[in-house]
This record gives structure tokens, sequence and C-alpha cells, in this order.
């Protein structure tokens, strides 16, 4: 893979990886949504994937959002 | 005044039951039509971050995966309802492969499309850009033009060099082919040199990117939208006439 960035590797794989295996790509309510697992076991809205900009104006979907 | 505030606190909870009371009936009974803004027919793909591609990126970096994107393109281009599409780019580059993936899935949909770059479009996101129909720059955003490196376990052999040089090649005749800037020029800028610290290339700002012919436009929400309605109408003409 070559990625074609101004960014230099380092900013793009820190030495230390952090865990990212309690982020999710899920479906809800008909929309595809990047969530986070939060200590709770709920849900956090990370970022909605949708190309309808109606679907922005939607509170229900706002970043930060829990799920349940 | 204990009882006092107990007293309003009451009334308070006991409106506000009420009202969702009102409101559960109105929900039940289906009585009240809120009205809802009709549906767009111009969708928004928003390209943010890193471009992410074949392999996952760490979580600090904030990316656009390819594999959201290209099932979306496809329903965009299959819905009739929808008649346009605007691109929105704040991207910093990334993945070769799913950049160039992208910019020819945009390229090769039948409706009009925009671009808007906002912020920053680099590296891949120059392709990007020039995808769409007609690409709009804000007056503050930059384009970083640099030539492709690799990172990693690098074998010292003339065929890297070809590799990376074939590599590159993709992404400039394809900026070449969809934009109205010529190979010579953007390869200056590419392989300029003293424009960006420590590295070769050139920052490309707003207007510049217009005067090379690499964007179509200066401009923002409200030129993307009159060109993408016009786009819209001519695109409606062509098939009024074909049916006629």
């Amino acid at each position: 893979m070559i990625l074609y960035t101004p960014l230099s590797e380092a900013d793009i794989y820190p030495n230390s990886p952090e865990d990212f295996s309690n982020r999710h790509c899920v479906s809800y309510g008909g929309k595809s949504l990047y969530v986070e697992q939060t200590a709770d076991g709920s849900y956090q809205l990370l970022q909605l994937l949708s190309t309808d900009p109606q679907d922005f104006m939607d509170e229900n979907y706002t970043p930060g959002t829990i799920l349940r | 005044m204990n009882n006092k505030t107990e007293k309003k606190e009451d009334q308070n909870q006991d409106q506000q039951q009420n009202s969702s009371a009102l409101v559960q009936k109105i929900q039940q009974l289906g009585q009240s039509n809120i009205p809802q803004a009709p549906d767009s027919n111009i969708h928004v793909l928003s390209i943010i971050g890193q471009v992410e591609g074949h392999i996952q990126l760490p979580p600090q970096n904030k990316t656009t995966k390819y594999e959201h994107l290209l099932p979306q393109l496809i329903a965009i281009e299959q819905n009739p309802k929808i008649e346009g599409l605007i691109i929105l780019l704040n991207t910093v580059g990334g993945d070769v492969e799913a950049g160039l993936a992208l910019s020819e899935m945009i390229s090769s949909i039948s409706k009009p499309t925009v671009s808007i770059v906002l912020g920053g479009g680099h590296s891949i996101g120059v392709p990007i850009a020039v995808a769409t129909n007609y690409s709009y720059i804000v007056p503050t955003a930059t384009m970083t033009i640099h030539p492709v490196r690799l990172t990693g376990l690098v074998i010292g052999v003339p065929q890297t060099f070809e590799y990376l040089d074939k590599m590159q090649d993709r992404v400039i005749n394809f900026v070449v082919n969809h934009s109205n800037i010529k190979e010579e020029k953007f390869k200056d800028l590419m392989f300029a040199k003293g424009n960006l610290t420590r590295d070769i290339g050139t920052n490309v700002i707003g207007t510049d990117a217009v005067e090379y012919g690499l964007i179509d436009g200066v401009g923002g929400v409200k030129e993307a939208m009159q060109k993408i309605n016009e786009l819209i109408n001519d695109n409606k003409t062509v098939e009024n006439q074909v049916i006629q």
C-alpha cells in the first residue's frame, strides 16, 4: 500500500497504537453509523455515514448521541 | 419557602407530564402531521481526513473509508430521486489506490457532480477534486501537490523507482485528463523545489489552483449549488430531447 499524503508516517502510525477494537460500523434505524462502544456497554455515535443532507438535520443522529 | 419551591416543582412536573401525554396522544392517534422537509434531490458526500484504503489506520486518524463511499456512489447513481451530487473535500490525502478508485467512481457517475475543496485537498485529494463535472475551491483552501513517496521496506533496485514512477503517472494522468491543467505544468508543480519545507512539491492556494487550470472556479456553497442546479437542468433538457 502506498500512502499519498504530506503527513509523515509517524503521524499516521504512532509508536503505541491504541486499541480500536471498540469501534464499529453498524446499521441503526436504516442508517449506517460509525460508533464507539463505551465502558458501560452502550454505543456512542461517532459519525453518521450518509449522503442525504436531511439525515444530518435529524437530532437523533447528532455525533455523541448514546444509542441504546 | 421549601413548601413553595416543592409546589413549584410539582407544577412543573405536572406540566411536563401533561405536555408529554399530549405528545404521546398525538403520536398514537397520528393526528398531528409535522411538516417535514422534502427529500433533497442533491446528495452530499464528504471526504474528510485520510482516505483509508487497504489497511485500517490507527484511531487517532480521522478517516474516510472507501468501502463506505463506493456503495453510496452506486446508490446515488441508482436512485432516480437523486439528481446531483456535491463532494465536500477536506482531506490530507491517503491511500493511492483507494483515492484513485473514488476518483474513477465519481468521474463515471452519469449524474451531475460538483466538488468544493475546503481547507485542504492535498495529495490524493487532487484527483478526487478534479473528478467531478465542475470543481470549486474556496479562496483559503490549499492543495499540496508533491511526488508519491514510498515508506516502509524499500528494496534498493531500479525497479522500485519504476514502480513508483508508474504509480505517480496514474495520478498525473487522471488529473491531466479531468482538469484543464497541462501535464508539464502539473509536473512542474509536483517537482518544484523550495516551496515546501523538507519536501519537494508545491502548496497551491485557492485562486492559484484556478489560474493553473487545476480547479474550475473559486467559490463556496452558493456557487456550487448554482452550478449543480444548472447542470441538473441541462441534464434534464438533454433527457427530454432524447425522449422526443
